[in-house]
């Protein structure tokens, strides 16, 4: 059975109209039916937390707040509607100081531009099929910044407090 | 020795899993669907195309006559909207040329006088990359030109920010 995402609501938040248009045309093709769409993070919070979003977009650069700074609110704000939703950040950035600073937002996926239908539909996979933990430190809320389990590495873990993670615990936002 | 934090891993319930079904996959017509989508609306990526090249030149001309912070910021964002879309508009020398820009004007914190003749070149680049249809990436003339660009940016930003 293939997935329905016509069951999806999504979210993309992008300062410029034709990235959201081309997203919102791909998304659609894939039967997303329930596509919000944001001109400024300001105005992408004001829809989240209004209506729940299953996955939400984010250009990373935008006037006002941005795709970095709405992804910390998302996590961490005491408002916060869903903690959880994923984000896949939108960026023409490539260069690893600022992935791993995405990371540290709380960003689950890239989509680096230029963007192609193959690209989005494998970050939709991704947040479907290989969801990360999340983790919470006393810095940090978000999925689980290691990108993937290396099955090649049979070292000892290195950070002192691993722990397995547990299924299914509900935890309220940070 | 210094007390460790405490770490809290979790996995949050698969709601997306849950909502979009089964056993995974998506029929082979939805990629179609999507290319086809692309397709459609590549009518109209030389009017996009034109309005953020427009952009650039009035972010520019906003750049130069103000020379503060909040102008070198949009400027950057117009430069860097072409860096990311200029290529699915099938014009990825522009994107090339408008990457160059991103670098000269990515980081404020060295000051605000940056070369005005270079980023007019750039953005003249882009421009006539535009004008004259150039989309092939082995063109003599805009690669030569996008080389000199990235190179005389790359000279200033090691003269001047110690890059």
């Amino acid at each position: 059975m293939s997935y329905r995402f016509d069951r999806l609501r999504v979210l993309i938040i992008d300062d410029n109209q034709h990235m959201r248009t081309l997203v919102s045309a791909v998304l659609e093709a894939f039967g997303v039916d329930l596509i919000f769409e944001a001109q400024s993070a300001e105005d992408g919070w004001k829809i989240f937390q209004q209506n729940a979003c299953d996955l939400i977009f984010v250009d990373w650069v935008m006037t006002g707040m941005s795709g970095l700074e709405f992804t910390e609110k998302v996590r961490t704000a005491p408002d916060s509607p869903n903690p959880f939703v994923p984000i896949v950040m939108l960026t023409g950035h490539t260069s690893i100081e600022r992935v791993n600073a995405a990371r540290d937002a709380g960003v689950n996926e890239f989509l680096a531009k230029p963007v192609s239908s193959k690209a989005i539909l494998n970050r939709l996979v991704a947040v479907i099929e290989h969801p990360r933990p999340f983790v919470r430190t006393k810095s940090y809320f978000g999925p689980c910044r290691r990108r993937r389990r290396d099955g090649a590495y049979h070292g000892p873990e290195r950070r002192a407090t691993d722990a397995e993670p547990q299924e299914n615990i509900p935890a309220n936002a940070a | 020795m210094a007390k460790q934090q405490p770490i809290e891993i979790f996995m949050p319930p698969n709601i997306l899993k849950a909502k979009v079904g089964g056993s995974g996959g998506l029929d082979s017509s939805a990629i179609k669907r999507a290319e086809a989508a692309i397709e459609e609306l590549k009518e109209e990526f030389a009017g996009w195309l034109i309005e953020d090249v427009n952009r650039l030149t009035e972010m520019r001309m906003t750049y130069e006559a103000k020379m503060d912070t909040a102008a070198l910021s949009d400027l950057y964002r117009a430069a860097h909207d072409l860096k990311g879309q200029a290529t699915t508009f099938d014009f990825p020398l522009v994107a090339r040329v408008a990457s160059s820009l991103c670098k000269l004007t990515d980081d404020t914190s060295y000051g605000l006088d940056l070369p005005v003749q270079l980023i007019d070149a750039h953005v003249d680049a882009i421009k006539v990359i535009v004008r004259d249809g150039i989309k092939d990436t082995t063109n003599k003339m805009a690669t030569v030109l996008a080389g000199e660009l990235e190179r005389q940016v790359g000279a200033y930003l090691e003269k001047h920010l110690g890059a």
